[in-house]
């Protein structure tokens, strides 16, 4: 049986439920990628219907198809180039008139869509209730009305998305009709353009070349001169006419069609009390009592995270570790046996220490926060800090996930509107304490030489990622940003998203660190077979007994923790042939080592996230700087720290 | 800027306390008025719905001059200071 195909594309504003709806249609048939050559997220599914099969794409959530950022720009060129058989469009009803200004701009494009009006109950609760029949009247396009957290409307959906791509049926729909002036010029435009080919419909591309679209401006310039400088002119005419740029006055009319369509199809009786969600937004974004549940929030969540994936670590790690004497028993003792458990094995049990009983739990909650909503609010209360480093508030996110590890954390600032920010965010990135440094901090100084001498060092690492953030703004050219940011009401999260997001993160996580974790963990096992390790210690000897005041077999545990940071302990361990590391270590190198393994160098994953995000120079310009800075900070450290502790 | 005489007083929109609702009236780009500051904040801002003419209520701003918390077209948006003092807002005399 060969199935037909179809080719559908989720669009809409961020945080309406698009990937709720392509959670349930595609189960785990999904894979999460880049769009090619671009750091921009792309989830593609499939799923079998009526006898179809069912390429879904989930796009990334934008307020606009103009050009302005990334993901506006592909996904208007996917729908627009790619041509999908239906484009679904996910509204969230409870703010219905914005929602709409995205769906008039779909409807441009002319692409078969359907819109699923999603989130009713969060509308209705809110007091708002939205007449379908009349909203699919008003936009010309099947409408049909989901709760996708409780899987109610979506087979409706399904089946209503195959009939309306069998019959490709886009006549009746909406077209947003400008003011008279405009019109004019539209028409006048879509005439002058009738020999120019694009995958753009006439009207569209004559609209965004009044607008002014850079990429639409751009391909009629090339295709045909003159009509971009004649588009030019009658745009200059409108902006005299209104006082306002020619997007400008486009948008607003689009807008008002949008609020004309949503306050016909909507009634609203505002409940008399405000509602729990409404309540929960004042107290968390209050000015005052904002910040202590924040505190208590973030701090609770890492506490308890650590507390538990300590014990659960161990508990693994002696499990799994405690394999080795079978395995060797079969392998054989021989340099091949040594090489592969010492090297490849326990890189893996090394990784998966660190990644199921910390990275899994820190994410699974991180996803609590970021679906409930709670993490738009800290962006918020975050801002003025992060303004200070040149950043805004949703930069606090990824350096939150830095807490978790480094690679989705840079990943994370892809959330930064500019380049330059993505660089900034994820250099401040890079020197948070990712949970396998934690293990070394929490395990050397917080055990050995007192808590407080661990959380000093946290509280140190916050004022130097401020300080440096700081002169790297000034460095760095180019403008601040400002937060733009929408703040939705607060949601239950659901469970079933929740999961899935953090199964992709760790399979990314699993793609990315891993195979670096065992070539790492490889290379030292292989120095020390080699016997190379004495010599490496006795090069670095300068740096580490000199100046640092440390033992020189911390070196090797150095040089190696790049492949691996929380090998750094284990090495340690082995080099030093104890694990009480107070009878080898005075509290002052303990205190020295923990301040140099924070900061001296993301680890060798982290590094090849930044050259895929940033590329070879600015990735290795971070990691040169961070080994000086760090080396540097720790020699000081141990001088300063002498007579104290 | 603004060429329709009205009523009104025309003040940036961190000039509204809490609570307070304004019209927009417009949009100061940055840097000598070029086009589009290199991140297009005011095409944002318009595509979130802040277009000339549209009603905007504060809710509260963070403390120590931190982003402010508005309501418009019915959703709820968070701007930062420095953008939100370029968005020109006129309020009816009292
Ligand atoms: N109450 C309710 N919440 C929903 C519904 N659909 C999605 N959500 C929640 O809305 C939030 C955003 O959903 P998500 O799918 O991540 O949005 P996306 O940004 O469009 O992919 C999550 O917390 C979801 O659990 C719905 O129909 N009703
Ligand atoms: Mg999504």
């Amino acid at each position: 049986m060969t199935d037909k195909k179809l080719a559908i594309a989720l669009a809409g504003n961020a945080n309406v439920g698009k990937s709720v709806v392509f959670n349930y249609l595609t189960g785990l048939h999904q894979h999460i990628g880049n769009w090619p050559g671009k750091t921009v997220e792309k989830a593609e599914g499939t799923l079998h219907f009526k006898g179809y099969t069912i390429d879904l794409i989930d796009l990334p959530g934008i307020y606009s198809l103009s050009t302005y950022s990334l993901e506006e720009s592909i996904s208007r060129k996917y729908i627009a180039v790619e041509k999908p058989d239906l484009v679904i469009n996910v509204v969230d009803a409870s703010v219905l008139e914005r929602n709409l200004f995205f769906t008039l701009q779909l409807l441009e494009l002319g692409n078969p869509m359907i819109v699923a009006l999603n989130q009713v109950d969060v509308a209705k609760r809110k007091g708002i209730e939205i007449d379908v029949g009349k909203l699919e009247r008003l936009l010309g396009v099947p409408v049909v009305p989901t709760v996708a957290i409780k899987g109610i409307g979506i087979f409706q959906l399904l089946e209503k998305a195959i009939e309306v791509a069998e019959k490709g049926k886009r006549e009746g729909r909406v077209q947003v009709r400008y003011g008279e002036e405009v019109e004019k010029r539209i028409a006048d435009i879509v005439d002058a353009m009738k020999n120019v080919r694009s995958p753009y419909p006439p009207r569209y591309l004559a609209i965004k070349l009044l607008e002014g679209d850079e990429e639409i401006v751009k391909e009629i310039d090339e295709a045909a001169p003159h009509i971009a400088l004649y588009a030019k002119k009658l745009a200059k005419e409108l902006e005299d006419m209104h006082g306002h740029s020619c997007s400008t006055v486009l948008t607003s009319e689009r807008y008002e069609v949008a609020g004309c369509i949503a306050r016909e199809a909507q009634k609203m009786i505002p409940p008399l009390k405000p509602t729990v969600e409404e309540r929960l937004h004042s107290i968390t974004t209050d000015r005052i009592m904002g910040y202590p549940i924040m505190a208590f929030a973030l701090l609770s969540m890492f506490f308890a995270i650590f507390a538990l994936g300590n014990f659960a670590s161990e508990l693994l790690g002696n499990f799994l570790y405690g394999l080795g004497p079978l395995f060797l028993k079969i392998i054989g003792t021989g340099i091949v046996g040594e090489l592969l458990w010492g090297g490849v094995i326990e890189g893996i049990i090394a990784g998966a220490t660190i990644a199921l009983p910390y990275i899994v739990p820190f994410y699974m909650i991180l996803y609590v926060l970021e679906d409930s909503g709670y993490l738009s609010r800290i962006a918020f209360l975050m801002d003025n800090a992060m303004h200070k480093m040149g950043l805004h508030g949703k930069a606090f996110i990824p350096i939150m996930l830095g807490y978790g590890c480094n690679v989705p954390a840079c990943l994370g600032c892809r959330i930064m509107e500019t380049e330059r920010e993505r660089f900034l965010a994820a250099f401040v990135t890079t020197l948070v304490p990712c949970a396998a440094r934690s293990v070394i901090i929490l395990g050397l100084v917080g055990q050995f030489v007192g808590i407080q001498w661990a959380l000093a060092l946290y509280a140190f690492d916050l004022i130097v990622i401020f300080l440096l953030g700081r002169a790297a703004f000034r460095i760095l050219p180019g403008e601040p940003t400002s937060l733009i940011m929408e703040m939705n009401d607060y949601k239950l999260p659901h469970a079933r998203t929740v999961l899935k997001q953090t199964w992709f993160r760790l399979a990314e996580f699993i793609k990315i660190a891993f195979p670096l974790i065992v070539v790492g963990s490889l290379s030292v096992k292989l120095a020390e077979v080699l016997g190379w390790l004495e010599t490496i210690a006795a090069i670095l000897s300068p740096v580490t007994v000199t100046w640092l005041g440390l033992p020189s077999i911390s070196g090797i545990t150095l040089i190696f923790g790049v492949m691996r940071k929380e090998l750094l302990l284990v090495m340690l361990a082995a080099l030093l042939r104890t694990t009480n590391f107070a009878e080898v270590l005075t509290p002052v190198q303990m205190v020295v080592l923990g301040l140099v393994a924070m900061f001296y160098i993301p680890c060798i994953a982290t590094i090849a996230t930044l050259v895929k995000e940033f590329g070879w120079k600015k990735a290795l310009s971070i990691t040169a700087f961070e080994i000086i800075f760090a080396i540097g900070l720790g020699g000081i450290a141990s001088r300063m720290l002498a007579p104290i502790l | 800027m603004e060429r329709k005489s009205s009523e009104g007083r025309v003040v940036p929109l961190t000039a509204l306390r809490g609570g307070e609702t304004g019209t927009v009236a417009s949009i100061r780009s940055g840097h000598g008025g070029g086009v589009g500051m290199g991140w297009g904040f005011e095409r944002r801002l318009m595509d979130l719905g802040l277009t000339p003419g549209t009603k905007v209520t504060v809710v509260k701003s963070a403390p120590f001059h931190g982003p402010l918390e508005v309501i418009v077209r019915g959703s709820r948006l968070a701007l930062g200071r420095g953008m939100a003092e370029r968005i020109l807002v006129e309020i009816e005399k009292e």
